[in-house]
């Protein structure tokens, strides 16, 4: 133990006898692993943003659907609003919604779009993304209000406002199409782009009323269901789909794999980042100790001629370099919390509206800071710095007193 | 006599004794009985008296002076943009108001293309891919044969009995005739995106301008008989011409060559099969 002591103390004091050059070393290291921590929260912010999206978005955690919907989105392929949700006392769950989604078209005076007109019970949509618009005009009062609630995008596109009349087409339960001149009530601002081009709001009960044919009564096409925690996902979809064996449920993954892919990818694209500053980095650090075991040509030899055995001064090199990296570790964490305390409110990138949206986000995007992720990577410097002491160690120990006195 | 300030002192007490004063529900009284005679009254100026006349029924008739029963046309169509014309020939049958088929004859290039409505459904033909298409809802609003007509301006034409209220707004005269200048306002549900349609009706049931206005009431597009004239014993507007107000130099014109009304067209021309068979008859 106190050999170690001893050898504690010669790492410090050599890294201390270079102050200017293990300065910047520590300074280089610092950055870096302040640079990465911010670039990672911001990526991690990424990667919550998203699936935050992927979940408000209409979808939730879990869609019940009727068989065949997906491929063929009618009226036809509706179920009952009759349908009860219920989960076991372990699955808490934050909101339940039941809707009606169907393509149609919208026309006004000027042009036509083809859009998904969505009828919801307005009070349980808290769960999705209808809770985040701003609207200009009114809203939706209730379940049966038939008028109508418009993407801001929509409206410029249809030359179209508040209080105008528009025509919506759309195929009934009997499958012949209805066309019907609506209200817009409302034109809402979302937080991204694609819900103002494509979703188009109308009371439930009134979308029944107009759609219903012979078949159900009150027919809807989904029923969304979010958790509170998005961990009991495969747990609920699996009671849920032993409580409903007539209808599809599905969970966020199933129906938006692409996000569920890159949300997954995001882990690899940190430790991907993390590997390359780090490698970076690692170059630098090596150089540094090599040159500082080869300046210390004599001293080593001295101390191995005094009797320190080979395994000692192994273990004082490394430590050293562990050391130096350590310090600069804590540093560089200190430097990225500090950095990301600093930008907490999020980047606001609205005006890259577009091109955010085309990689599944808002236009806010907020870094996120976890206690694992600081562990980690702050665990991974310092393992690269043990790895990269291998290089001046090996060094170190090919020095003999024989060569420290031909110097 | 009071002075004008004594009178203005005492105006307060006057106040207060009308209010408590037999007068008052007099005025009430009078006042009522000329808010509920007066729009009578106002009906029977002779300014309005045009507003006897029954809209519906010169509407219907507008509609049908072009139809009857059956009916067989042959007509041209000039479709006019900035950069380029073209000039077609088609032929058109109809049953009622609800059917008709309408086929084009030339150019060689259009020749066969025909579309079919029965009722408020539509189908379009292509010979070239040899298929009938049924045309969706979505698509009603969309140029027929590149023109300046739609699908909807070719479907619904009783659409005004239908889903508006028809209002005779205004009068004036043409070549010594009356003309009857009738607001048609869409229905609250009906599915019809203009603010109001304007017609103006001659006497004699012909339509001499059809004016779509948007919902700020502003002119969007509007049709107007250029030529009238007399074809298979009906007056009738011979040529119209379809153009939207913002684009000043593109329209469509439709020029009757040739009408019938006597004809008997036979029921299976309204047909899929019909469609689809003959390239012209």
């Amino acid at each position: 133990m106190s050999t170690l002591v001893l050898l504690f103390n010669l790492s410090l004091r050599n890294i201390l006898r270079y102050r200017r050059r293990n300065f910047f070393l520590f300074a280089a290291i610092a950055v870096a692993v302040g640079g990465t921590t911010l670039s990672n929260s911001l990526i991690r912010g990424w990667q919550v943003s998203m699936l935050e999206t992927a979940v408000s978005g209409l979808t939730g955690h879990i869609k019940l659907q009727a068989p065949g919907f997906a491929d063929d989105p009618s009226l036809q392929r509706a179920f009952s609003s009759d349908t009860q949700i219920s989960l076991s006392q372990q699955i808490p769950v934050a909101g339940v919604t039941q809707r009606i989604n169907l393509p149609a078209v919208i026309s006004s005076e000027r042009e036509t779009r083809g859009v998904a007109l969505v009828g919801v019970v307005p009070t349980q949509e808290d769960i999705s993304l209808y809770r985040d618009l701003e609207i200009e005009g009114e809203g939706l009062t209730g379940a049966n209000d038939g008028r109508l609630l418009i993407g801001k995008a929509l409206a410029q596109t249809l030359q179209t406002r508040v209080g105008r009349r528009v025509v919506i087409i759309v195929q009934g339960a009997d499958g012949k199409s209805r066309e019907r001149g609506y209200r817009v009530s409302g034109v809402f601002d979302a937080p991204m782009r694609w819900p103002e081009k494509v979703l188009v709001f109308t009371g439930l009960d009134a979308l029944q009323g107009t759609l219903a044919g012979d078949g159900l009564r009150d027919p809807i096409t989904e029923i969304s269901v979010v958790l509170s925690n998005e961990g009991d996902r495969a747990a609920a979809a699996a009671e849920l789909a032993a409580a409903h064996p007539s209808l599809i449920v599905q969970d966020w993954r199933q129906m938006q794999p692409q996000i569920a892919e890159i949300v997954d990818m995001v882990e690899g694209v940190m430790v991907i980042w993390f590997f390359l500053i780090m490698s970076g980095l690692t170059f630098g650090l090596v150089n540094t100790l090599i040159a500082s075991v080869m300046q210390r040509t004599q001293e080593l030899g001295m101390l191995r001629a005094l009797g320190m055995n080979k395994r000692l001064l192994l273990v004082q090199v490394v430590l050293e370099c562990v050391g130096i990296m350590i310090v600069g570790v804590v540093a560089g964490l200190a430097l990225g919390i500090v950095m990301v305390l600093a930008l907490g409110d999020g980047i606001d990138l609205s005006a890259f509206s577009e091109s955010v949206e085309a990689i599944g986000i808002s236009t806010l995007l907020r870094p996120v800071l976890t206690v694992e992720d600081l562990l980690l990577f702050g665990g991974l410097s310092v393992l690269v710095g043990f790895f990269a002491s291998y290089f001046p160690a090996r060094r170190a120990l090919k020095i003999s007193p024989l060569m420290a006195m031909n110097r | 006599m009071l002075g004008l300030g004594e009178f203005m002192m005492m105006l307060p007490l006057q106040i207060a004794g009308f209010l408590t004063h037999k007068s008052l529900w007099l005025f009430l009284f009078v006042a009522l009985l000329v808010s509920a005679i007066g729009p009578a009254l106002a009906a029977n100026d002779p300014k309005a008296s045009d507003k006897e006349i029954d809209v519906v029924a010169l509407v219907s008739g507008a509609i049908d002076q072009t139809r009857g029963k059956y009916s067989y046309a042959e007509m041209s169509m000039l479709i006019k943009r900035p950069s380029w014309q073209r000039e077609s020939t088609l032929k058109a049958w109809t049953r009622g108001r609800e059917d008709a088929l309408i086929r084009f004859i030339a150019p060689v290039r259009d020749a066969g293309n025909a579309l079919l409505k029965q009722g408020d459904r539509m189908w379009t033909y292509t010979p070239k891919l040899n298929k009938s298409i049924r045309l969706p809802g979505g698509m009603m609003s969309q140029s027929w044969a590149g023109s300046d007509f739609s699908y909807n301006d070719m479907s619904r034409s009783d659409k005004w009995l239908h889903d508006y209220r028809l209002q005779h707004v205004a009068s004036d005269t043409h070549d010594g005739k009356a003309v009857y200048v009738i607001d048609a306002l869409p229905r609250e549900d009906a599915a019809v995106v203009w603010g109001k349609e304007q017609l103006r009706i001659r006497e004699d049931l012909v339509l001499l301008d059809l004016t779509y206005f948007d919902q700020d009431m502003q002119p969007v597009r509007h049709m107007q008989a250029l030529e009238l004239g007399e074809l298979g014993g009906r007056v009738m507007a011979t040529r119209l011409r379809m153009r939207e107000l913002d684009k000043p130099d593109q329209y469509t014109e439709l020029t009757y060559r040739a009408m019938d009304f006597d004809v008997d067209v036979p029921d299976r021309t309204f047909t899929l099969f019909s469609l689809q068979s003959g390239r012209s008859r």
